[in-house]
């Protein structure tokens, strides 16, 4: 990496910690709450690994929750069964991480042989395989109820065991709310979302990037210059399988419960919806289109019974007038007039030359 | 000469429709071999049976000895097989550097590699791959150009440059100068020469100006199986060539 | 024996919905290559349409009054949202029918509510046939035959009339129709039409036997793309073949180990995919890369 590439990453860094760290109090500003924020964040991680399996592979998957529920179910299973004592976060985390990225692994061998409305159909196939499993296996999920109290997981960091229930201390921040209204959970949410969104942003610049955005561009020049597209398309249905899947537990684990619903179709809808509106194919477009969505949701669904229809006419209207999404179309207007910036500036030289 | 690529009895069938039947083909390293025949005849099938793009419905196909049948066309890159296309298939949306970047880069780690650390651009071996093929195809003037504002000779040429930036040992060209004005045909054929002096070239062609002048030899396929093998003059002389493509008259007829 | 024959006609009736719903969608895939994720929307629709007229002026005009409605909403759908995406990726086809399916979902919650609907009382229709040992609801066995006779004269349209040989020519080669002067684009909308307008009418004449809800157009669209890849995109028997199949199959299931019924349609979904892409009787068009 050159100087300027470097500087630019690091630019990305600070922006995006910058920006969590607002976030929730201008978020309270506007009339959310840190909950909220919380639940806004850990979905968005969600989104950024659908996003990259759509807006970068090129594929849709129509059964997305199978990783974000699964991720979910295992999380709970895993410290209810075998650490009820130690509820372990990392061990929780890791372990539902794992799985999600093996049931990729599983699903992706099978599905990314075939065409886009084949593969839609397969991972949507495999998704209500799993909802109806994880509805019938109530001994072990409970099946309808869902897995409620789960136990609160302890981060393990050095020889301290942290809650990460436990709030900050309480500072009066005016209109912004106070420093109390955040837990620790947005903070390990916060970092846990920085981390994914410059790791994603290193991933979809790096080699392996640039050969799927090839394979993408055009899979049949691509698999004759060498290119092994089924196996890139594994690579990134598991790595997108294990980001849902991450996201999946970390929610499981501060909602303190998981439902049936977390693997259904349509938690696989949302993050079709947020990744959309949002903008497919840009970093930021799935965050943006997580938090606008959810918040709308929160908004809407306290005042109108039919908060779902207006996220889906949204939607609509997204993809028939907007198809780059919100970030996607803000960014082509801005590097269109960059581009046309930079023209009117070397027609202004040559003319000032004369 | 050892032969490079043979074929014995390769057929071709879609459903009862046989594109092409019982091929026998054999091409010794180094040749310049041309491919010809009336339209039908089988010539993109064949070629597509040879660079793995479509299956082959009977017999086999030999690299080097080596029975490569059942291999997929992306093994058959590794191998040192590589095509241009008949219509122009290249990345519209890159330049023409970051096309033969691509292919080089392809070439360089494998067909699949999970390098999600590293990005590509410190990879002098790529580079220096990349700009070699465009110079050979002397796309050199407009390799920072989005390849899909180029002409249409340029992308034909872009094309062949992909497919060199994979290192082949055959290279298999699918009517390379069709639809490019006479001036850039004669240009294209000259770099085409220049090519097969350091390794074997297919072409599929029905310029038969170009084809006469650059070939080491030919073969004329006609509805599907070989018709004829020669020289140029030896098959300009078939009386059975003529017929199938000039409908009984020579060439020296037609000239005149 | 009782219990496995009235299981086995349970399967029929099932399998005739889900032919029904994927007689629609194949060939509206086979001739506009559109896949229609809203699909499920007009069997909703008919369905509540059904429930509203039945309410008022009986269960006769409810079967008039869904196909044609339904086939009304699927003509303005084509005219005004879906023109622009016929033959466009499969992708943004997806999409955007599934925010239809979404809204129209939404919409019938909306207005009707999204508790389950009974049917009112069928009347007359009520009783059930005693056929030797098995005693089964009369309405089913009509249903059953209605359907049938649906679909032969569906086929018939298909085969003997001139639409639904430019339906078919189109499947195979749709510039060629084109060039040849058949009016694809008006065929392609009739056949959108008629397919909304088959499902619509079983939705309607479906509700007495299985409630209505919102959510009613989705859960019978999910098992129906089952069917259709389990027969083949774009063949019509394959629609038959594959709706009788799953729905016996579910039926069955449901007989031997209920928790399984629904996820066995997803596994037999899944061994087609990768075992034979193109389903029974599909044509082997590219499928796999």
């Amino acid at each position: 990496m050159n100087v300027s590439q470097r500087g630019a990453g690091v630019r990305f860094a600070l922006f995006t910690l910058a920006g969590l760290a607002l976030f929730p109090f201008i978020f309270h500003a506007i009339d959310g709450y840190a909950g909220l924020a919380t639940q806004i964040v850990i979905v968005s991680i969600a989104s950024i690994g659908f996003n990259f399996l759509l807006g970068y592979t090129g594929l849709l998957s129509y059964g997305h929750a199978m990783f974000y529920g699964g991720g979910g179910y295992v999380a709970a299973l895993l410290l209810i069964r075998l650490m009820p004592q130690h509820p372990n976060l990392w061990l929780a985390v890791i372990g539902a991480t794992l799985a999600a990225t093996i049931l990729a692994l599983l699903v992706g061998a099978l599905a990314v042989r075939l065409y886009g409305i084949y593969f839609a159909l397969l991972t949507l196939a495999f998704a209500q395989m799993i909802y109806f499993v994880v509805e019938q296996a109530q001994d072990w999920t409970n099946g309808d109820d869902g897995l409620q109290s789960i136990p609160a997981a302890l981060l393990p960091i050095g020889p301290y065991s942290i809650d990460l229930g436990t709030a900050l201390p309480p500072l009066a921040l005016g209109p912004f709310g106070n420093l109390s209204d955040i837990k620790l959970w947005y903070i390990v949410s916060a970092l846990a979302l920085c981390g994914v969104m410059i790791g994603m942003r290193a991933l979809t610049r790096s080699q392996f990037g640039e050969v799927l955005t090839a394979i993408r561009e055009n899979e049949e020049r691509s698999s004759l210059i060498g290119f092994n597209a089924a196996a890139y398309r594994l690579a990134a249905f598991a790595i997108s399988g294990a980001l849902t899947g991450f996201a999946g537990a970390l929610r499981a684990l501060y909602d303190g419960s998981v439902a049936v619903e977390s693997v259904g179709i349509e938690r696989s809808g949302s993050l079709v919806i947020y990744t959309i509106v949002g903008g497919v194919q840009t970093l930021l477009g799935p965050v943006l289109g997580t938090g606008l969505i959810m918040y709308l949701e929160a908004v809407l669904s306290a005042h109108i019974s039919y908060w779902r229809l207006v996220e889906g006419v949204i939607f609509v209207a997204v993809i028939i007038f907007l198809p780059a999404g919100i970030v996607g179309t803000i960014a082509k207007r801005f590097s269109g007039r960059a581009k046309d910036r930079a023209l009117l500036a070397k027609s202004v030289s040559t003319g000032s030359s004369k | 000469m050892t032969a490079i690529l043979e074929t014995k009895g390769l057929g071709k069938s879609f459903g009862r429709f046989a594109a092409n039947a019982d091929i026998d083909f054999s091409v010794a390293q180094g040749e310049l071999r041309a491919v010809i025949g009336p339209n039908g005849a089988g010539k993109t099938t064949f070629f597509n049976m040879l660079s793995g793009t479509t299956d082959v419905t009977s017999g086999a196909i030999f690299f080097k000895g080596c029975d490569i049948t059942r291999l997929s066309g992306t093994r058959r890159v590794h191998l040192g097989i590589a095509k241009a296309f008949q219509t122009a298939n290249i990345y519209p949306e890159q330049t023409v550097l970051q096309n033969c970047r691509l292919a080089a880069l392809a070439h360089t780690q494998g067909a699949f590699a999970l390098e999600v650390f590293r990005r590509s651009d410190r990879l002098t071996d790529v580079d220096a791959l990349a700009e070699r093929a465009i110079e050979q195809l002397e796309l050199s003037g407009v390799a920072g150009v989005r390849s899909g504002d180029l002409a249409h000779g340029d992308k034909k040429r872009l094309d062949i440059a992909i497919a060199l930036a994979t290192k082949p040992e055959i290279l298999l060209l699918d009517e390379p100068v069709a639809g490019m004005s006479r001036d850039e045909a004669r240009k294209t054929e000259a770099l085409i020469r220049k090519l097969a002096s350091s390794m074997t070239v297919l072409i599929i062609e029905h310029d038969m100006d170009l084809i006469m002048g650059i070939s080491d030899s030919i073969t004329v396929l006609e509805s599907g199986s070989v018709l004829a093998n020669g020289t140029p003059a030896e098959i300009r002389a078939n009386g059975r060539v003529q017929d199938a493509y000039l409908g009984g008259h020579s060439e020296a007829e037609i000239e005149s | 024996m009782v219990a496995l024959s009235q299981a086995l006609l349970n399967g029929l009736v099932l399998g005739l919905i889900y032919v029904a719903i994927a007689v629609g969608l194949t060939i509206v895939f086979g001739t506009l290559r559109l896949v229609n994720f809203a699909h499920g929307a007009f069997y909703a629709i008919g369905a509540y349409i059904g429930l509203v007229v039945a309410q008022n002026w009986g269960l006769g005009a409810a079967f008039i009054a869904a196909p044609i409605g339904v086939a009304i909403f699927a003509i303005i759908l084509d005219r005004v949202l879906l023109r622009p995406f016929y033959g466009k990726d499969v992708t943004s086809q997806i999409l955007v029918t599934f925010g239809i399916a979404l809204i129209v979902e939404e919409t019938l919650r909306l207005i009707f509510g999204a508790t389950t609907q009974q049917y009112p009382a069928l009347q007359g229709l009520a009783t059930s046939v005693a056929i030797g040992p098995l005693v089964y609801p009369l309405y089913r066995l009509l249903f059953a035959a209605g359907v049938i006779a649906m679909l032969v004269l569906v086929w018939l349209f298909m085969e003997r009339t001139d639409y639904g040989l430019i339906v078919r020519a189109g499947v195979r080669d749709r510039t060629m129709v084109q060039l040849l002067g058949g009016n694809i684009r008006q065929a392609s909308t009739i056949v959108f039409a008629v397919g909304a307008a088959i499902a619509g009418l079983v939705g309607a004449a479906a509700s007495p036997i299985y409630s209505i809800a919102p959510g009613t157009g989705f859960a019978f669209l999910v098992p129906s793309f089952v069917v259709v890849v389990v027969g083949g995109l774009g063949s019509f028997w394959g629609a038959v073949l594959g709706g009788l199949l799953i729905g016996e199959l579910q039926s069955l299931t449901t007989l031997a180990f209920a928790p399984a019924a629904n996820v066995i349609i997803y596994l037999c979904m899944a061994l087609v995919l990768l075992l034979r892409p193109q389903g029974l009787l599909g044509e082997s068009e590219v499928i796999r890369q």
